[in-house]
């Protein structure tokens, strides 16, 4: 499909087309950049640089509904996800969008887990290339992605100045560019062309890195190297790394009683830097102390699950270096782990 | 300023202590300006230590934080004190921990340093954005300087300068058995004017204010942890039987969260603020707590963290104390 534009002072007349459907668009909570469902396109803020957030959070909620129960009724309720219908998150960041497809690959592994997917199905994915690297802390380059990254989007957006080059890149993209037809133009000649130039000079921004060749071999041998005692020293086993993670994906699932006789099964993200993740029943606790759970969130991310899925479970988006409240580097313990003998 | 040096010496004997196993102080941080929690267990390591207005976090946290695991058979538990560098206000953090008889003085080893002011590095950032070698800043007079990248940038103190700072009455440390430098006048009191603006808003805008607030919180528990009061070995919020909050993450749960976290804290919070200045989403906690902290004042004459000797305000009763406030 030939490439169009989207003038600026169209954006939000496109945004007000695809209102008709839940769209989800970055947004200000006071001055905080969070993914959230817009009904007036005015609530969109594009000019940002990533989400605290990140839009993982739309597919995969904080907390979901499985299903009701009643005493006495022994029909349980199922959340039916095609009621939430068609959704748009418009404005995600490539890392973001790349971090989807990895994560999809757990939920359609051994179990096929019906909300996710069913989610995914009906989520189009209109991403926003990043001129800039966001943060001084991205490192998408290290695994396999890009500030213009086109894994997982089905439609990316480059800012070009007075206008977004749009590129639609799945048959969703292409759908989704034909409801906007009427808000669209043809692309100027050369400006694909033009936006690989700008990739590769984005690409060349990116400040930080890590080559990861041999990381997944080498993690499980260091099971009782120092690194980590070292690492964790000053860890407070707060949430921020996996909660802010845009490829967590860890739940718990618990029964809530709302009302007499009433109540829900709902999942919610649970985190491997809780004490209680891991606690048994018993009182026993196999990762009894936050060198356990370090070593846990870097293995699983550069060790199991490149085992099992083929792919480093993580995007170099930052935000665990960025919102660490007493500077744990991912970097710098990978780093660790390349050194370490 | 505490002289890096001097710093560094007095480190190095106290490490070099038979009874003393571990020593908690700054060092310099992975990017940017940033500083990050060292801890020291032999006198080589001391060398990364440091002290600057980076150096933000409250170490009295880590004191209480440490996992106490079951001593393998045949092993004496390590018994050797920890030392710990503390600014004024992350003093009274011991202090009231000493106060609750959360552990011995006799247990800690305490570096005091008279502080003059820790910059806000959400400022700093937005100030001198995408900074990735290590700058350092130091405090001039009334001016922060930076350097890096071999530039060197002044910025007057007000404008970096943490807001905990701009009022605070504590810059010395209030508990310590060495002190890293001259002692510090209180540069600044605490008129409670924020709060006092807040107070005077209807119980609509208020619920307004803090729906937007609580609906964005993400329950990573950020500022529960890094809290040096919130040390219960058994907290209620990861209780599951009976379960006294749910898991859920919506706006009545949060909202329960954190106004079960302020009553918590009321009488105990000593202003540090790192449950504010961790929270990733910016929910202003410091005004809930400091709204607790005002009225215990106002009402019992107490101030949190200044007296090790004296007991905790709620393990006390007095026949004259207030109660025309009681319903």
């Amino acid at each position: 499909m030939a490439a169009k534009k989207l003038s600026k002072e169209k954006v939000q007349e496109a945004l007000q087309e695809l209102t008709k459907f839940r769209l989800i668009a970055p947004a200000k909570s006071d001055e905080v950049v969070i993914f959230k469902q817009i009904t007036d396109p005015g609530e969109a803020f594009l000019d940002y640089g990533n989400s605290t957030v990140p839009p993982k959070k739309v597919v995969f909620p904080q907390t979901e509904t499985l299903f009701r129960f009643q005493r006495g009724n022994p029909e349980l309720r199922e959340k039916n996800v095609e009621e939430e219908g068609t959704t748009v998150i418009f404005g995600l960041r490539p890392c973001d969008a790349r971090a989807m497809s990895i994560v999809d690959r757990l939920f359609s592994w051994d179990f096929e887990d019906p909300y996710y997917l069913k989610r995914r199905e009906l989520t189009t994915l209109v991403g926003l290339a990043c001129n800039e690297p966001p943060s001084i802390n991205c490192f998408c380059t290290s695994l396999g992605g890009s500030p213009f990254g086109k894994e997982g989007l089905d439609i990316l957006l480059t800012d070009m100045g007075d206008h977004y080059l749009v590129q639609a890149l799945t048959e969703k993209g292409e759908k989704l560019q034909d409801i906007l037809s009427a808000h669209l133009e043809d692309a100027p000649a050369e400006e694909e062309k033009k936006a690989e130039e700008m990739a590769a000079q984005a690409e060349g921004k990116i400040a930080r890195s890590i080559n990861t060749e041999g990381i997944p071999e080498k993690l499980p041998t260091l099971w009782e190297h120092e690194l980590w005692k070292k690492a964790s020293a000053a860890c407070l086993g707060c949430g921020i790394c996996t909660f802010l993670c845009p490829t967590c994906h860890c739940f718990d699932i618990q029964d809530e009683v709302e009302e007499m006789g009433e109540g829900r099964r709902a999942r919610m993200w649970d985190s491997c830097m809780f004490s209680e993740y891991t606690l048994h029943a018993s009182g026993h606790n196999p990762r009894p102390t936050r060198r356990e759970r370090t070593r846990n969130r870097i293995s699983h991310k550069y060790s199991y699950y490149p085992k099992r899925f083929e792919v480093i479970a993580c995007v170099g988006c930052g935000r665990c270096i960025n919102l660490c409240p007493v500077n744990i580097d991912i970097l710098e313990i990978l780093e660790q782990v390349v050194d370490a003998s | 300023m505490v002289e890096v040096e001097k710093l560094r010496e007095i480190a190095r004997e106290v490490i070099s202590r038979d009874d003393v196993r571990q020593l908690i102080g700054y060092r310099q941080g992975t990017y940017g300006f940033r500083a990050r929690p060292a801890f020291i267990t032999s006198p080589e390591e001391v060398d990364q230590l440091i002290f600057s207005p980076a150096c933000v976090n409250n170490l009295a946290t880590y004191l209480t934080l440490e996992e106490k695991l079951p001593v393998p058979r045949g092993q004496e538990p390590d018994l050797r004190k920890v030392a710990v560098m503390v600014k004024g206000c992350d003093s009274r953090a011991l202090v009231q921990q000493m106060e609750e008889k959360a552990y011995e003085r006799d247990r800690i080893v305490v570096l005091g340093i008279p502080c003059t002011g820790v910059v806000d590095m959400d400022k700093v950032e937005e100030r001198f954005p995408n900074v990735l070698s290590r700058g350092e800043i130091a405090l001039e007079g009334d001016k922060f300087i930076l350097s890096f990248d071999g530039r060197r940038e002044e910025v007057p103190k007000e404008e970096l300068l943490a807001d905990k700072c701009k009022r605070c009455r504590y810059p010395t440390p209030l508990v310590y058995d060495q002190l890293l430098d001259q002692e510090v006048a209180r540069f600044a009191d605490d008129d409670y004017s924020d709060i006092v603006e807040l107070e005077k808003r209807s119980a609509e805008e208020k619920w307004a204010y803090w729906e937007e607030k609580f609906s964005r919180c993400i329950r990573c528990y950020s500022c529960r942890n890094v809290c040096p009061m919130c040390y219960c070995e058994d907290c209620v919020l990861d209780r599951l039987n009976p379960q006294w909050m749910r898991r859920s993450v919506d706006l009545s749960e949060n909202t329960a969260y954190h106004i079960a976290r302020a009553y918590h804290l009321a009488g105990r919070c000593i202003q540090c603020g790192e449950c504010q200045r961790v929270c990733p989403v910016e929910i202003p906690l410091m005004e809930l707590n400091r709204k607790f902290y005002k009225d215990v004042e106002e009402l019992y004459d107490y101030e949190p963290g200044t007296d090790a000797e004296a007991p905790p305000l709620l393990a006390t009763f007095k026949v004259d104390d207030r109660e025309d406030f009681i319903l």
